[in-house]
């Protein structure tokens, strides 16, 4: 994928393409990275027709308040469970939508990424590995984005929204280079700047692009096998793409009963247009709802927040399902860690990554499948024990990719996933 | 209630004793005879302390609700206490027998509270409702709604402050969006209503949440104003991080009055009237530590005290200028002296 390169990651043309430029550049001269660094060494790992959203609850929700409760003890907090379509297994009372749809959704409850700081913790997640100096590593989304991409296609291979500013991540392209930096949606969730200059006609608009094609055709036969003229006419075709492709992002092309449904906070608009986008072959696609970081009055924030994610997210599973969508695309709901089993001062819980849950529904995940389990407060694992990277060879495993296949940097070999990941096989089909 | 002639003295008071108890308590009361505390919360167990021991120390009884308990009010011998398990008990502390329980609300009870002639217990619950019990027989008399069910911003909101007027004719209530109403205790009727804005932060651009909300009520000794306690403005919505605030209202013009507020980062979970009935005692917590605020009701700004953690719930004896919370970690017991004074008249204990 070629895509915005450029520092504020808009859609502006111009910057568009001088990112793009960037990107190609860095591709070729990053440290000891040759051009072949996006490249897999082993059997080709495209994959057709699966596609991901990814939700992320950034700043860290409450596995007691959602995935993992723990009724009755000193560590539960007041929420009562619920009982879900799996027999047996219970989730927090503010997840009523959820628990009947359980069916969809795999949930392990026994994940421990030992970081807990916000920053560290969300690129371990992220990435799927600890950082290392030596090697910069995409983000999970961004391999997929590169692994999951239609050809041809006039559309980005991933679009992120971050639209709150706490906690803002932009997605890491790492060794893969600029060129598959997502497009990033942070203002609103319409890019910006992607009409045509004030007082330029549709048909004037249409002649420079003709011009532009024609030049730019002389000029790549003059300089056959140029990386860079390809970059540029890829670069064209994605932002002429997205301009034609701007009724995507408009909501009011969608009914107004589907609208409703989904609601009216930020989250719901957000994982509305993420289904408009994978309905429209958008390989990945990120949301990111804030701000679980409830080290004071955790209980009212959740008390918020939940109901709003158990809604908009049951909602999203309905219409995905409904449009024969689900089987094909990953649901994600992740986030950088989950919280203390002890409940501070402040009526409030900190970080905690020693153990607890993320859950996932649709392309490769076995619905209805409880993965691993906590001791009676959730202070600890006490079975299934799993980490980051298990969790990102979990992720690539679910759509089709072998989290074993390598990428080339440089000289050296990089599994998509670490060398001790363990894909939890359990929870996939 | 006669006024007390030497109020407290809010830079010469301190920390006489505490009694632990993990967790968090959030119910108050003290016995009739002003001889022991009891405390409730987090485990849903009762906590009392004799005071009057050679060397108090909390007692615990089984756990009487099934979820945090919420609210305390001690009535003839009695315990009443409202609960997260939607229940309203009333418990002979003695021997901890039930002696009445009723389902008060479809949600977290938050408040009760007696009339001053004891014939009427007050509730509110997140059903976002205000209930009328008789007190004697725990039959419902009116159940009162005009609290919306969610913030202006579409999330759920939460009834979090209760107050009954000294004549006992008005109750008010407050929620998490800041909005507070005043009803007639005979018609069941909304006098007043209007919004305590300050209160509540939405933080749509870096958090895309809420904290915050009206979580004290207090009426004047007159009963024309009430006042509000709660956070000021907060620049992070994480947590309790934006200034101790208190308002005074004018809740039949609707008009707020005064503001008392401090740069200490701390919500003021429970607001009553000083010894003076004039000045206002507040508690709470939060980035700053614990609070304990003394207001006069003027342009000055708030005097606060650092009490040990986070408080949920203060009580005043103004016979000897005690004053008795709890929050995290137990309860604490607050003066000026160290020299108990002899048995407090029960009846000018400021009810919790």
């Amino acid at each position: 994928m070629r895509w915005c390169g450029s520092p504020e990651h808009r859609i502006h043309r111009r910057s568009f393409l001088g990112g793009t430029l960037a990107g190609l550049v860095s591709t070729v001269n990053l440290g000891g990275i040759g051009l072949s660094a996006a490249e897999p060494t082993i059997a080709p790992l495209r994959q057709r027709g699966k596609q991901v959203i990814f939700i992320w609850l950034a700043g860290g929700s409450s596995q007691f308040e959602t995935w993992d409760p723990k009724p009755g003890r000193d560590t539960g907090g007041p929420f009562r469970t619920i009982g879900t379509s799996i027999p047996g297994y219970h989730v927090c009372e503010l997840m009523p939508n959820i628990a009947s749809r359980m069916k969809h959704i795999a949930v392990v409850r026994s994940l421990n990424t030992v970081q807990s700081e916000h920053e560290q913790a969300a690129d371990l997640v992220s990435i799927g590995r600890p950082k290392e100096a030596a090697l910069d590593y995409p983000e999970i989304g961004v391999v997929m984005s590169k692994e999951l991409a239609v050809p041809d296609s006039e559309l980005p291979d991933y679009v992120s929204f971050f639209t709150t500013s706490e906690g803002r991540r932009r997605p890491r392209v790492g060794f893969l280079g600029a060129n598959h930096s997502p497009l990033l949606l942070e203002k609103s969730i319409r890019p910006e700047d992607l009409d045509p200059p004030p007082g330029m006609s549709e048909i004037r608009h249409h002649s420079r692009e003709d011009l532009r094609a024609l030049l730019s055709d002389r000029f790549a036969r003059q300089q056959a096998g140029s990386e860079i003229v390809r970059g540029y006419n890829s670069a064209y075709q994605k932002i002429r793409g997205l301009m034609r492709s701007d009724h995507l992002f408009n909501l009011e092309k969608e009914p107004l009963t589907v609208r409703e449904r989904y609601g009216r906070s930020p989250f719901g608009q957000q994982c509305l247009l993420a289904r408009r986008l994978i309905e429209a072959r958008v390989p990945v696609v990120k949301i990111a709802r804030g701000f679980w970081d409830s080290h004071h009055d955790n209980f009212e924030s959740h008390r918020e927040l939940v109901p709003d994610f158990d809604h908009v997210f049951s909602v999203l599973i309905d219409d995905l399902a409904a449009r024969g969508l689900l089987e094909s695309t990953l649901v994600m709901v992740l986030s950088e860690f989950g919280r203390t089993p002890v409940i501070n001062q402040d009526v409030g819980r900190d970080h905690f990554a020693a153990a607890w849950s993320v859950a996932m529904a649709g392309a490769g995940i076995r619905g209805g499948t409880i993965y691993g389990q906590t001791d009676a407060d959730g202070r600890a694992v006490k079975d299934g024990e799993a980490n980051a990277s298990d969790l990102a060879a979990t992720i690539y495993q679910a759509v089709g990719i072998d989290p074993r296949s390598e990428y080339q940097a440089g000289l050296r070999p990089v599994p998509l996933a670490k060398e001790d990941a363990r894909v939890i096989k359990e929870i996939l089909r | 209630m006669n006024p007390v002639k030497t109020p407290l003295d809010p830079k010469a008071i301190k920390l006489l004793a505490n009694y632990d108890v993990p967790g968090i308590l959030y119910g108050l009361a003290v016995s009739g005879d002003g001889k022991t505390l009891f405390g409730a919360g987090q485990d849903g167990a009762l906590h009392s302390v004799d005071l009057r021991a050679d060397k108090p120390k909390v007692t615990k009884q089984n756990p009487f609700h099934d979820n945090y308990v919420s609210s305390f009010v001690w009535h003839d011998g009695i315990l009443i206490s409202g609960s997260y398990d939607r229940h309203i008990h009333w418990t002979d502390p003695k021997t901890g027998n039930c002696v009445r329980s009723i389902i008060a609300h479809d949600g977290w009870v938050r408040k009760i509270a007696m009339t001053p002639d004891a014939k009427h217990l007050v509730s509110i619950g997140d059903d976002m409702r205000v209930n009328v019990w008789d007190s004697r027989d725990g039959k419902r008399l009116a159940s009162m709604t005009g609290h919306e069910a969610r913030t202006p911003e579409g999330y759920l909101s939460a009834m979090y402050a209760l107050a009954v007027s000294p004549d006992g004719r008005h109750i008010a209530s407050g929620d998490r969006a800041g909005f507070v109403c005043v009803w007639d205790l005979s018609t069941g009727k909304t006098v007043s209503a209007f919004r305590a804005t300050d209160f509540y932060t939405f933080d749509a651009q870096k958090r895309a949440r809420a904290i915050g909300g009206v979580r004290g009520l207090c009426f004047s000794a007159d009963g024309n104003r009430l006042a509000v306690s709660g956070i000021g403005a907060v620049t992070n919505v994480d947590g309790f991080v934006g200034p101790c605030r208190l308002e005074w209202w004018d809740w039949k013009a609707a008009k707020r009055l005064m503001i008392g507020q401090d740069k200490h980062l701390a919500i003021l979970n429970h607001v009553i009237l000083g010894t003076d009935e004039k000045s206002l005692i507040a508690v709470g917590g939060g980035d700053g530590g614990g609070a304990m605020v003394f207001w006069n009701g003027t342009d000055a700004p708030p005097q606060v005290a650092k009490p040990k953690g986070h408080l949920q719930a203060v009580l005043l004896n103004p016979d000897d200028n005690r004053l008795y919370a709890v929050g995290h970690g137990g309860f604490q017991v607050w003066g000026m002296d160290e020299s108990p004074k002899g048995n407090p008249d029960p009846r000018r204990l400021l009810p919790f």
